[in-house]
């Protein structure tokens, strides 16, 4: 790397470019983790006790998430629900990519993909709070269903697990949408072609012609949009409580409310080493490797 | 089984464009019929009709008989070799001929058997379990064709299978696929913009310019009766003389050539006495010995190529006609050479006449 950047900037600028990215990795992502890793080990301490004999080293503040029952039915309620999110994130956005990608004309496909960016402008909390007002108990969504008669009485979407559900579909819809689309897209409409020729019903061709193909942008859109729900703030905060908790406002109280950085560090561990878990079972599944999910 | 595709009346349109237009043509069942055309005269258009990939504009497609109206592209006993062979990369060469059986719901110990024969049948016994990216071109292309036929068509339609191939490698597939027609005696619809290759494996070609069938014949009717000027320059190589008609009689027409004189030839479909006609002669035809009731054509040497079993003269008339002229190797003389005139004669029967101003 450094003599291709030596051959195109010279000596000089190819240290500086060097030095830079190793600054940025080094002080900005890789210590401030290692700090964490460090924090999340020892206790919480007076200033005073710190370095002193009570700051030993320990797996405490990891056990705390274990005796810790409602802790515990949460965190795994963030997984089990993000879980939930990323597969309707998936059924919704196949039939989007694969329209897009495959059955619409380019004119529409630009149209249509710009319908779909133009709210991903607006800032993602005034997105969430659109959606606030939409499932309103007395929002636009109730009364247009008290107006079809499809209920009887408002239904109470916010404060639960359905709003946020909704919100979240909604909030990471493009990560979905994008690289199934192109993994799509770069499908030879040959294939398709083929299996219908061959007798293959939409199903099937599917099946077995353009979800193969369309395996690693699944699988990275799966990846996306798990860690962005089991590690996002504001859509659970905004439409879930007080009903629905999620587990990044126990690590952000820990952290900001009570106080304690240590456990707050040792809960953003666990939840980071069950997502790298469910990356790896993803890849698993689907079989595919790094490499694929890096095209 | 009647296996016959008949397009009845059909036209295809792209918004105001008309890809084809309105064609009423019956492939007999059993027939290895060619479309031939130049790129974008719609030879692809006309398959995916066939196969229902898409739905003609008006008029209908019939195979068996049957009008297809209506019935979906993965319900005809249609199957389809596609242009760049379109083999599914991710199956292995067995699950790729297996799958058309396997979408019927055949099992698994008859579609095994069902691909062995057929990959017998294409000379690739063994290649089974291999990867698609494994094989060579011609073997990519032998598994498409065994593919298609797994599924028993009544119809093969083939889209320029073998332009990917080099000459050599093209000459074996023809013959393979002339072989495999015979042997399975389906109704193969060949699309080729090659006309060496639409001559040699076609019972007949239809000859496409521009979204229309210009002539649907035999090979050798193609070559000897051109119906339309288009024909006449497209399939082989042909010399066109314009002129004007001055006599027509049954089946022979003179025309007047102003400097060139008058020449003479065999009509083609209606030519009448002051109209404007092509005359047209194969390189071939020409002699350089003019025999009594022959016509002869006044021209200066451009260049000579000699190609082993003959020689190819290019020369120029006085009215800046270019012709290209064919002879045996053994009528080769010091006096064949660059700028030298030279007196082209041929016999009226070997000449055609087709009216119009003609393109050449
Ligand atoms: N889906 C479509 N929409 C609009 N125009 C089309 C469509 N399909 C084909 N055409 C047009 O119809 C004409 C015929 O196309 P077609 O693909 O049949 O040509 P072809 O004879 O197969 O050519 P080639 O030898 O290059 O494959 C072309 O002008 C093409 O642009
Ligand atoms: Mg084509």
């Amino acid at each position: 790397m450094f003599s291709q950047l030596k051959s195109r900037f010279g000596s000089g600028l190819a240290v500086g470019i060097i030095g830079m990215i190793a600054v940025w990795l080094i002080g900005l992502v890789i210590l401030p983790q290692l700090l964490m890793v460090d924090y999340s080990f020892r206790p919480n301490l007076l200033p005073a006790d710190i370095g002193g004999p009570k700051d030993a080293y320990s797996l405490t503040n990891y056990e705390t998430l274990f005796s810790n029952k409602i802790h515990l039915a949460i965190f795994f309620k963030t997984i089990w629900s993000s879980v939930l999110v990323t597969s309707l994130t998936l059924m919704v956005s196949y039939p989007i990519a694969f329209y897009l990608a495959k059955v619409a004309t380019p004119q529409k496909a630009a149209l249509c993909l710009l319908l779909l960016i133009i709210p991903f402008w607006i800032n993602e909390i005034l997105r969430t709070f659109s959606w606030y007002i939409i499932l309103a108990y007395k929002g636009p969504l109730n009364a247009l269903l008290l107006g079809l008669g499809v209920v009887d009485r408002p239904v109470r979407f916010l404060s639960g697990d359905g709003g946020v559900l909704i919100g979240m579909v909604y909030a990471y819809i493009l990560f979905m949408i994008f690289p199934i689309y192109n993994a799509i897209e770069s499908l030879d409409t040959n294939q398709i072609k083929a299996a219908r020729n061959l007798g293959a019903g939409w199903i099937r061709t599917h099946w077995r012609v353009v979800i193969p193909h369309a395996k690693p942008g699944i699988a990275t859109g799966c990846i996306m949009t798990f860690m962005l729900a089991a590690g996002s703030y504001a859509v659970p905060a905004l439409l879930g409580s007080p009903g629905s908790r999620w587990f990044t406002q126990i690590i952000y109280n820990w952290f900001f409310e009570g106080g304690d950085w240590n456990q707050g560090a040792a809960y953003a561990f666990l939840l980071l080493i069950i997502c790298i878990g469910f990356i790896a079972l993803v890849m698993r599944v689907f079989k595919v490797g790094l490499g694929d999910i890096a095209k | 089984m009647d296996s016959s595709v008949h397009l009845d009346n059909t036209v295809m349109q792209f918004g105001d464009f008309t890809a084809i237009q309105k064609t009423d043509l019956t492939i007999q069942s059993g027939e290895f019929f060619s479309f031939l055309g130049p790129s974008g005269c719609g030879k692809t258009t006309i398959l995916n009709m066939i196969s229902g990939f898409i739905d003609p504009t008006q008029g209908d497609v019939k195979i068996g008989g049957k009008s297809m109206r209506g019935v979906p592209a993965n319900k005809r006993p249609t199957s389809m070799i596609f242009q760049n062979l379109a083999l599914f990369p991710l199956m292995t060469v067995a699950e790729n001929i297996e799958f058309g059986l396997e979408v019927r719901g055949v099992s698994k110990s008859e579609r095994k058997k069902a691909s062995d024969r057929l990959l017998e049948l294409v000379a690739l016994e063994g290649s089974g379990t291999k990867k698609v990216s494994e094989l060579s071109g011609g073997q990519k292309q032998r598994i498409a064709i065994a593919r298609a036929l797994a599924v028993e068509p009544q119809v093969l339609l083939l889209d320029e299978p073998l332009s990917a191939l080099d000459l050599k490698l093209r000459q074996h597939m023809r013959t393979e696929l002339k072989a495999i027609q015979r042997k399975t005696g389906i109704t193969f619809i060949y699309i080729t913009h090659d006309q060496g290759e639409a001559l040699t494996m076609s019972d007949r070609v239809a000859v496409m310019s521009a979204g229309r069938i210009q002539q649907v014949a035999d090979p050798i009717t193609l070559y000897r009766d051109p119906q339309t000027s288009f024909v006449a320059s497209f399939v082989g190589e042909n010399n066109g003389v314009k002129g004007g008609v001055i006599e027509s009689n049954s089946d022979l027409v003179v025309l007047d050539c102003g400097p060139l004189g008058k020449l003479a030839g065999r009509s083609q479909g209606s030519v009448n006495v002051g109209a404007d006609a092509t005359l047209f002669i194969r390189p071939e035809h020409f002699r350089l010995q003019a025999e009594s009731g022959m016509y002869s054509l006044q021209a200066t040497i451009d260049e000579v190529n000699f190609e082993g079993a003959y020689l190819t003269l290019n020369a120029n008339t006085a009215t800046h006609q270019a012709l290209s002229i064919q002879l045996g190797t053994h009528q080769f003389s010091e006096s064949l050479k660059k700028g030298a005139p030279v007196s082209l004669s041929y016999h009226e029967q070997d000449a055609i006449v087709i009216a119009g101003e003609g393109h050449v």
